[in-house]
C-alpha cells in the first residue's frame, strides 16, 4: 500500500508539471493553429538558464527561476515575430519550421551547454515522511506546490482578465474578434511568448528533480502533445485532467508493468484517443 | 539549369577523386565518444592522447616520423562507431586503431576491423565477447567483465560479508555481460541477490528504488554508465535506501567526473567505485611520469582513469609499429603478439592461447575505492588498501 | 530536349563513376542514394499533398528491422526479407493514414511523431529480439562483401523508385494530388476523394521508405534505433526542403549535396546538424522552393534579356 501511494504521489507531481507544459502548447494551438515542435527545447533551455544563472552567475535560485522563465518568454516572442508570423495560414510550413527549429535549438543547446545533464541547486533538501508510510523528496513536494500556484495563475489570466477574454475571442472566431477591435497580431505574439514561458516554467520547476539534457527535449514535447490531444486541443481544463491522467498512468505503469515502457503508455493513449474520441476529453467536436 | 547541375556534379566528382596524400607523419586512428551521454570519456581520451603524443614524439616519434592521431567520434552509438572505424580504415588508411569505451560500439567495430584487416587495440570496452571472438586483428589492453567481477567485485562482496546483493544494470552489452557474470559468482557463493534492468539514459529511478527498498539489500552493485549513476546515487539517498545499503559503481569514471559532487551532494559519501588509478598507488615508473606530465600540461591531477588507459594503448601501438619496422598490418599484429612493454598499470603481455576471452587480452590490476569525506580511500584488495571500508547507517 | 541533354551523360556518369572512386567515396555515394530514395519518397507526401509525416525514418526502421530480424532469427534471405519489410511498412502506413489523415494535417504530424517514438521505445526495450541500442548484426545481400555490388543495387532501386514517382506525379492521380494541395475545397467539389488520395500517397511513400530502410540495413549490416530516429528524419526533411519540396529534382539534388557536404564538415562533429538546421530554416522561411527554385529563377533572369 505504501508503495502504491508513493507511485501515485509521484504521478500527481509529474502530472501537474505535465499540465503546465501542455497548457503552453494548447494555448498556442488554440489561438494560432500552430503546433510548436520546439516546445521541449524551450523547456530544456529554461532548465539550463536557471542552472547557469544560479551556479555560474551566483544568483539565488529564487531569482534565477523567474528570470529564466522571462528569458524564455522573450525568446518565444522573437520566435513568433521572426519565424512563425510569416507562416500563418500555411500549416505545412509552420510544421516544418517549428520542427527544424527544434533540431536547431537542440543542437545549439549541445553546443552551448554541453551534453551533460545539469541540475540547478534544489531550493530545499532532504525528504519528508508522508503519513508515516514513505519518504518523499522535499524538492518534489515544493515543486508540486509551485506548479499548482502557476496553474491557478494561468486560469485566472485566461478566465478573468482582458487578455484572457481576447484570447478566447480569437480562438473562437478570429474575424469576429478583429471586428470587436482586438489586435490579434499582438495577442498572438504575447500568447506565443506565454506558451513559451509555460514550457520554461515546467523546465525550471523540474530541473532540480530531473536534470535537463539537450537530447531529452523530444520526450518532453511529445508528452505535452499527447496531453493536449487527450484533453482536447485548445482546452485548458483538458490539459490539467490529461496531464494528471498521464502522470499517474505512467508512474503506475512503470511500477506494475515495466519501467522500461514508462513512456509508451502515453502513445497507447494517443492512439486510443484518435480511434475513439479524436476531439479529446474536453475538446469541441467539429 | 542543366549546366549548373552539371558543374556542381563535376566539382563534387573532382573533389572525390583527387584525394591528396601527404605522408610526412604517421597517423593512427582513435575511436571513442566525443559527443553524447559519455562525451566526458572523449575529453579524457583527448588528454591522454596529448600526453602520449608529447611523450612519444619527444623520443623521436615512430619510424623516424612524427606520430599523429585521427580521432573519430562514435557518439557512444554502435552504428556511428562502425562507420567511424570504416572511415579510419578506408579514408585515412591508418595502420592501427586504438581506443573505445563502449562494449556495444566495440562489438560493432571489431567486425569492421576484421573486414578491413586493421589492427585494433581496445582500452576500455569490457565485454568478454570482444576478445572471446578470437579475431586475429583485435587486442585489448584493459579490463574485461569476467576479470573485473571474478577478481575484484565478487571477492570484495564476499570478504566484507555482505548478506544480500542487489544488481542494477543498464540495458547495454556491458551491463548485460557484467550482471550475468556477477549473478554467476553470487550463485556460487550461495548469496541471495536480485537483478533490476534500467534504461541507460534514465534520470528518474524512484520506481526502481522503491522496489529495491522492499528487498532490503546491504550492497547495491550499480552497473550504470554515465550521469545516470549520479541520479541513481542521489535518489537512493532521498528514498532512504543508502547509505544503509552501500552502492558500488561497477564502472568507475562517473564517480570521478567533476559533475559527480554537484549532482549527488552529500549522498555521494561512502559511495564505492572501481578504478585502476589512485594518486597514492603507482605500480610503475611510467605511472609516476604520466602523473607528472599530466599535472604539467593541465595544471591539475588526473581524475578519470580512462585518460591513463588511452595513454597506455597509444604507447603500445607506437611500440608495436616501431618493432614491426613498418605500417604493414600483418607485421604490426606479429609485433603486438610479442609486446612486452611497461605502461602505467604494469607490463603488457597479450594472451596468445585461443579459445577464450584471454586471447589477445591483457588486464591491468583494479582497485575498489570508497569516497570518505570526499577523499578516495582504497578498500580492496587488502594489499593495496589505504583505509578501512566504512558502512552507513 | 534539355532533359535528354542532361540525363544521358548523367546516366553514363553514374554507371562508370564507381570504377574511379575509392572505397570511401563509393560508400558516400551509396549513402547518398539511400537518401535520394528517402527524400524523394517523402517529397511525394509532403511536397505533393502537403502532409508532413514525421514517421518516414520510422518506416525505414520498420523495413530494416523486419527484414533484419527475419534473417537473423529464421534465416530468411535478405532478398525476400526486404519485401516483407516493405509490406509491413505499407500496412502500418495505411493504418496510420486511415487513423489521422481525416483529422487534418496537425494530427498526422503529431501521430507520426508519436509513432516514431513508440517504435524507438519498442526497439530499445525488446532487446532480447532487437538487441536495442546495442545494435543487431544482420547479414548482407552478397556473400562476398563488395561496395561496387551495393552501389549498383542501390542505383537500380533508386532508378526504379524515381521512375515510379515520376510516373505517379505526371499521372491523373498526380494531378489530383496537386489539386488537393492547391485547393482542398475545390478539389473535393470537383469529385476528388481528398482523403483517399492522401492515404494512398502516404501509403506509397511509407512503403518506399520501408524498402529503402531494408536495403540500408543490409548494407550497414548493423541496425540500431538510430535508423528510425528523429535525427534521421530531420536529415531527410532537410534534404527535401533545401533541395526543393514539390519538385522532382529537388530532393535528389538535396540528398547528394547534403550527404557529400556532411562528409566534408564532419570534422566539426555534431555541428553539421546545426548548420543544416540553420540552412533549412532559412530556406523554409525565405526560399520555400529550395535550391531548385533558386536555380530556376537565376536561369530565367539570365535568359530573358
Amino acid at each position: 500500500m505504501a508503495e502504491f501511494l508513493m507511485y501515485f504521489t509521484n504521478g500527481l507531481v509529474i502530472g501537474v508539471i505535465n499540465a503546465i507544459s501542455a497548457i503552453g502548447v494548447s494555448l498556442i494551438v488554440g489561438i494560432m493553429r500552430v503546433i510548436n515542435f520546439a516546445h521541449g527545447e524551450l523547456y530544456i533551455f529554461a532548465g539550463y538558464f536557471s542552472y547557469h544563472l544560479s551556479l555560474t552567475f551566483g544568483l539565488s535560485p529564487i531569482l534565477a527561476m523567474p528570470l529564466s522563465v522571462f528569458f524564455i518568454f522573450l525568446i518565444g516572442i522573437l520566435m513568433e515575430r521572426l519565424l512563425i508570423r510569416p507562416t500563418y495560414g500555411d500549416e505545412m510550413y509552420s510544421l516544418i519550421i517549428t520542427f527544424v527549429l527544434s533540431i536547431v535549438l537542440q543542437n545549439s543547446a549541445l553546443l552551448i551547454f554541453g551534453p551533460y545533464p545539469n541540475k540547478p541547486p534544489a531550493l530545499i533538501s532532504g525528504s519528508t515522511q508522508i503519513f508515516g508510510l514513505f519518504h518523499y523528496g522535499n524538492q518534489r513536494l515544493l515543486s508540486f506546490g509551485i506548479s499548482i500556484g502557476i496553474l491557478l495563475f494561468v486560469f485566472y489570466l485566461i478566465k478573468k482578465t482582458w487578455f484572457g477574454k481576447s484570447v478566447r475571442a480569437i480562438s473562437q472566431d478570429r474575424e469576429m474578434a478583429s471586428l470587436m477591435g482586438i489586435d490579434h497580431w499582438r495577442i498572438n505574439m504575447i500568447s506565443f511568448g506565454l506558451g513559451a514561458a509555460l514550457a520554461g516554467s515546467a523546465g525550471v520547476i523540474i530541473a532540480p528533480i530531473f536534470p535537463v539534457t539537450p537530447t531529452g527535449s523530444s520526450a518532453i514535447s511529445l508528452t505535452a502533445f499527447v496531453v493536449v490531444v487527450l484533453g482536447g486541443m485548445g482546452s485548458l481544463k483538458g490539459c490539467v485532467v490529461g496531464g494528471l491522467i498521464l502522470g499517474i498512468l505512467e508512474n503506475l505503469g512503470a511500477a506494475y508493468v515495466s519501467t522500461m515502457y514508462r513512456h509508451i503508455f502515453a502513445f497507447i493513449i494517443l492512439i486510443l484517443v484518435l480511434v475513439f474520441r479524436p476531439w479529446g476529453l474536453f475538446g469541441q467536436k467539429t | 539549369m542543366g549546366r549548373i547541375v552539371g558543374s556542381v556534379l563535376l566539382a563534387v566528382i573532382l573533389s572525390m577523386t583527387s584525394w591528396a596524400l601527404a605522408q610526412d607523419t604517421i597517423k593512427i586512428g582513435v575511436v571513442g565518444p566525443r559527443t553524447g551521454p559519455a562525451a566526458a570519456t572523449g575529453k579524457a581520451f583527448e588528454e591522454g592522447i596529448a600526453i602520449a603524443l608529447d611523450h612519444i614524439n619527444a623520443k623521436g616519434g615512430v619510424l623516424g616520423k612524427k606520430l599523429e592521431v585521427v580521432f573519430e567520434d562514435t557518439g557512444g552509438v554502435p552504428e556511428k562507431a562502425a562507420s567511424a572505424f570504416e572511415k579510419l580504415a578506408t579514408r585515412d588508411k591508418v595502420p592501427i586503431v586504438v581506443g573505445e569505451s563502449h562494449s556495444s560500439s566495440a562489438l560493432a567495430e571489431i567486425e569492421v576491423a576484421n573486414r578491413y584487416k586493421v589492427p585494433f587495440i581496445i582500452c576500455e570496452a569490457w565485454h568478454d565477447d570482444i576478445t572471446k571472438k578470437n579475431y586475429r586483428w583485435v587486442f585489448r589492453a584493459g579490463p574485461v567483465n569476467s576479470g573485473v567481477v571474478d577478481f575484484y567485485i565478487a571477492p570484495f562482496v564476499k570478504e566484507n560479508g555482505f548478506k544480500k546483493v542487489a544488481i542494477v544494470r543498464e540495458n547495454s552489452d556491458w551491463g548485460a555481460g557484467i550482471a550475468e557474470r556477477t549473478e554467476y559468482n553470487m550463485k556460487n557463493f550461495g548469496l541471495p541477490f536480485v537483478t533490476l534492468k534500467v534504461e541507460r539514459e534514465s534520470k528518474d529511478f524512484y520506481t526502481e528504488l522503491t522496489k529495491l527498498k522492499g528487498e532490503n539489500p546491504d550492497i547495491i552493485l550499480a552497473y550504470i554508465y554515465g550521469t545516470g549513476l549520479h541520479f541513481f546515487v542521489a535518489q537512493a539517498n532521498e528514498v532512504g535506501l543508502s547509505p544503509k545499503s552501500l552502492i558500488l559503481d561497477g564502472a568507475g569514471p562517473p564517480s570521478l567526473w567533476d559533475s559527480f559532487w554537484k549532482n549527488v551532494g552529500k549522498a555521494g559519501d561512502l559511495e564505492l567505485f572501481i578504478s585502476s588509478m589512485h594518486e597514492k598507488v603507482h605500480l610503475t615508473p611510467t605511472s609516476r611520469k604520466f602523473w607528472e606530465d599530466y599535472k604539467k600540461k593541465f595544471g591539475k591531477d588526473p581524475s578519470d582513469y580512462k585518460t591513463r588507459s588511452i595513454y597506455n594503448v597509444v604507447l603500445i601501438a607506437a611500440d608495436a609499429i616501431n618493432r614491426a619496422k613498418s605500417t604493414n598490418n600483418e607485421a604490426i599484429v606479429e609485433a603486438l603478439e610479442k609486446t612486452n612493454l611497461e605502461v602505467t598499470t604494469g607490463i603488457v603481455k597479450f594472451g596468445l592461447k585461443q579459445g577464450s576471452y584471454e586471447y589477445h587480452q591483457w588486464m591491468p590490476p583494479m582497485l575498489v575505492v570508497q569516497w570518505q569525506d570526499q577523499k578516495q580511500v582504497v578498500v580492496f584488495p587488502k594489499e593495496a588498501a589505504t583505509g578501512e571500508l566504512k558502512r552507513g547507517r | 530536349m534539355m532533359k535528354t541533354w542532361i540525363s544521358l551523360p548523367l546516366i553514363f556518369l553514374l554507371i562508370f563513376l564507381p570504377f574511379f572512386l575509392s572505397q570511401y567515396w563509393l560508400h558516400v555515394m551509396i549513402i547518398s542514394l539511400f537518401y535520394v530514395m528517402m527524400a524523394s519518397s517523402w517529397n511525394l507526401i509532403a511536397g505533393y499533398t502537403g502532409q508532413i509525416s514525421f514517421a518516414h525514418a520510422a518506416f525505414a526502421g520498420v523495413g530494416a528491422y523486419v527484414s533484419g530480424m527475419l534473417a537473423v532469427n529464421i534465416g530468411i534471405p535478405p532478398w525476400l526479407g526486404i519485401f516483407v519489410g516493405t509490406f509491413v511498412a505499407s500496412l502500418l502506413g495505411v493504418g496510420l493514414g486511415y487513423l489521422c489523415i481525416r483529422m487534418g494535417g496537425i494530427y498526422l504530424s503529431l501521430t507520426t511523431l508519436g509513432f516514431s517514438e513508440i517504435l524507438r521505445i519498442i526497439i530499445t526495450n525488446e532487446d532480447r529480439w532487437t538487441r536495442g541500442t546495442m545494435g543487431l548484426q544482420i547479414p548482407g545481400f552478397f556473400t562476398e562483401y563488395s561496395k561496387m555490388s551495393y552501389y549498383f543495387l542501390f542505383l537500380i532501386v533508386s532508378a526504379v523508385f524515381l521512375f515510379i514517382l515520376y510516373r505517379l506525379i505526371h499521372s491523373e492521380m498526380g494531378l489530383s494530388f496537386r489539386a488537393v494541395l492547391n485547393d482542398e475545397l475545390a478539389a473535393a467539389s470537383s469529385g476528388i476523394d481528398t482523403i483517399r488520395v492522401r492515404i494512398l500517397a502516404f501509403t506509397i511513400s511509407s512503403a518506399m521508405a520501408g524498402m529503402a530502410g531494408g536495403l540500408y540495413g543490409h548494407y550497414l549490416m548493423l541496425i540500431t534505433p538510430d535508423i528510425p530516429s528523429l535525427g534521421q528524419m530531420f536529415l531527410v526533411l532537410a534534404m527535401a526542403v533545401i533541395g526543393g519540396m514539390g519538385s522532382f529534382i529537388g530532393p535528389i539534388l538535396g540528398a547528394f549535396v547534403l550527404e557529400v557536404l556532411s562528409e566534408y564538415i564532419r570534422i566539426y562533429g555534431e555541428y553539421h546538424v546545426l548548420l543544416f538546421g540553420l540552412v533549412a530554416l532559412g530556406v523554409a522561411r525565405f526560399a520555400p522552393e529550395g535550391m531548385v527554385g533558386v536555380i530556376k529563377k537565376r536561369w530565367k533572369v539570365k535568359e530573358s534579356p
